[in-house]
């Protein structure tokens, strides 16, 4: 007649457990994609910086941060006035308002 | 019945509470949803107003001069592929006069509006009115926030100024070294009205850059098809060290105008050990430059902006930047020349403007 409350104990602490031990697995997992998105966002980070400094450093510095759709428009001027590759205004684009 | 009423009123007023409560948790989860379907793509261009304003006192030759430059630059981006661009140059030249105030012309001028077509990676098609593609002044380093000293080079009139017409630009990788810039045009409409002057010809600019030294070398060849058949052909050079603060850029021309070259250095003072917060904003600047006479007569020359005579000319200046895209400036500057000697002084301020017309995103 008490089996009952420990069984529904036991049926919690086990749920609890899988529940916990899947939360553990699905953090680690957004933590190494939060790792590897953040080692992205850096490595795009450096090479727009190297392309800025490449291709429109050689005019002027780097301007302050614009909204990332007025910088959108200036880049694509950009493209046009200095040639810019489409993979270099992405990554400049991606230093510039990151 | 009455009881009945209370109760009911009692229940009607806790499903009131519970409805709403409902509906606020509903809206709060629904609030990201509908915030970020409505938040614009933050790559997606907006146009812009963009530009430069200046005030730029110079003393030539014991003559002041209050210079007032007002430049607004329109980018319109329209769907994937086209940019509508224009820039308009508004410039007050006030001289002292007999009563001795200040007052002078305000000269207008449409320097271009251009319809831009991202065909592929390699080739853009531009249609209207560009700034002539020769050399690499008058397109990159000619907007007043840019340039590095404020006087024009000498031999900036020659083949430069807008076209009217068509024009093919674009740049791909050569190597893993290099890559190649190429701009070909051609202006079909002479045009002499004042403010949108231009002539007729055809002409084309390469430009290698090796990402490396971070060095460019080109060439720009330019024919004249008016009643004078004339070939110009000029090189440009530019050049920014990986291990000092330090740009070189450097243009040369022939042509029966005239010729000549120009050479300039800047080194922003960024590496200075003392007074380091001001020295990190400084930039000093040193051009020299000669220019050569040509075969139209002096009259012509200055006409067109050259000097009416063999002319050398060296020039130092300092630039000072509160934050991007607003600095102080100051230069002298000293011509010698077979038509007399003389100096040059410009100071001013120089300010950079960008207004976002439509839904900017977050910065």
């Amino acid at each position: 007649m008490n089996r009952v409350p420990i069984l529904c104990l036991a049926f919690v602490l086990t749920l609890t457990t899988v529940a916990g031990s899947s939360n553990k697995k699905e953090a680690a997992t957004a933590t190494a994609l939060v790792a590897q998105s953040a080692a992205n966002a850096e490595t795009m980070r450096t090479q727009g910086e190297e392309r800025f400094r490449a291709n429109c450093g050689r005019c002027h510095a780097a301007p302050q941060k614009f909204p990332p759709r007025a910088m959108a428009t200036v880049l694509r001027h950009m493209r046009v006035r200095a040639t810019l590759t489409d993979e270099d205004m992405r990554l400049v684009l991606f230093y510039l308002t990151q | 019945m009455f009881f009945w009423r209370q109760e009911s009123g009692v229940l009607g007023w806790r499903r009131t509470v519970l409805v709403r409560l409902a509906g606020l948790l509903l809206l709060q989860l629904l609030a990201p949803a509908r915030g970020h379907s409505q938040s614009p793509d933050p790559e997606k261009p907006v146009p812009i107003l963009s530009g430069t304003a200046g005030f730029l006192p110079s003393v030539t030759a014991g003559q002041t001069v209050l210079d007032t430059q007002f430049n607004p630059v329109l980018l319109v981006p329209l769907g994937q592929n086209w940019l509508i661009e224009s820039r308009g140059e508004f410039e007050g030249v006030f001289q002292r006069q007999p009563d001795g105030s200040f007052g002078g012309p305000v000269h207008k001028h449409l320097d271009y509006l251009q319809a831009d077509y991202i065909a592929n990676p390699y080739v853009t098609v531009t249609a209207g009115r560009f700034l002539t593609p020769f050399g690499i002044f008058n397109e990159r380093l000619y907007p007043e926030w840019i340039r590095a000293l404020q006087p024009d080079p000498l031999i900036l009139p020659i083949g430069t100024a807008s076209s009217d017409g068509a024009m093919l630009r674009g740049g791909f990788p050569v190597s893993s070294r290099a890559n190649l810039n190429y701009a070909t045009y051609v202006s079909v409409a002479s045009i002499g009205v004042s403010g949108v002057e231009s002539e007729r010809h055809v002409g084309t600019r390469v430009g290698v850059f090796f990402p490396g030294p971070r060095l460019e070398v080109g060439a720009s060849w330019q024919k004249i098809l008016e009643d004078v058949r004339k070939n110009l052909v000029g090189f440009h050079l530019a050049w920014q060290s990986r291990a000092l603060p330090v740009s070189i850029h450097s243009e040369a021309v022939r042509s029966n105008q005239g010729s000549g070259y120009w050479a300039e250095g800047a080194y922003r003072l960024s590496q200075v050990h003392f007074w380091e917060k001001a020295m990190r904003r400084t930039e000093l600047v040193a051009r020299a430059q000669q220019f050569f006479n040509g075969n139209i007569s002096s009259d012509v020359a200055q006409s067109l902006g050259l000097p009416g005579a063999n002319a050398r000319e060296a020039d130092f200046g300092a630039n000072y930047f509160f934050r991007d895209g607003f600095k102080a400036v100051f230069s002298y500057g000293r011509q010698f020349s077979s038509a007399g000697d003389f100096n040059q002084w410009t100071f001013g301020i120089v300010y950079r403007f960008l207004v976002p017309l439509g839904r900017e995103g977050t910065p």
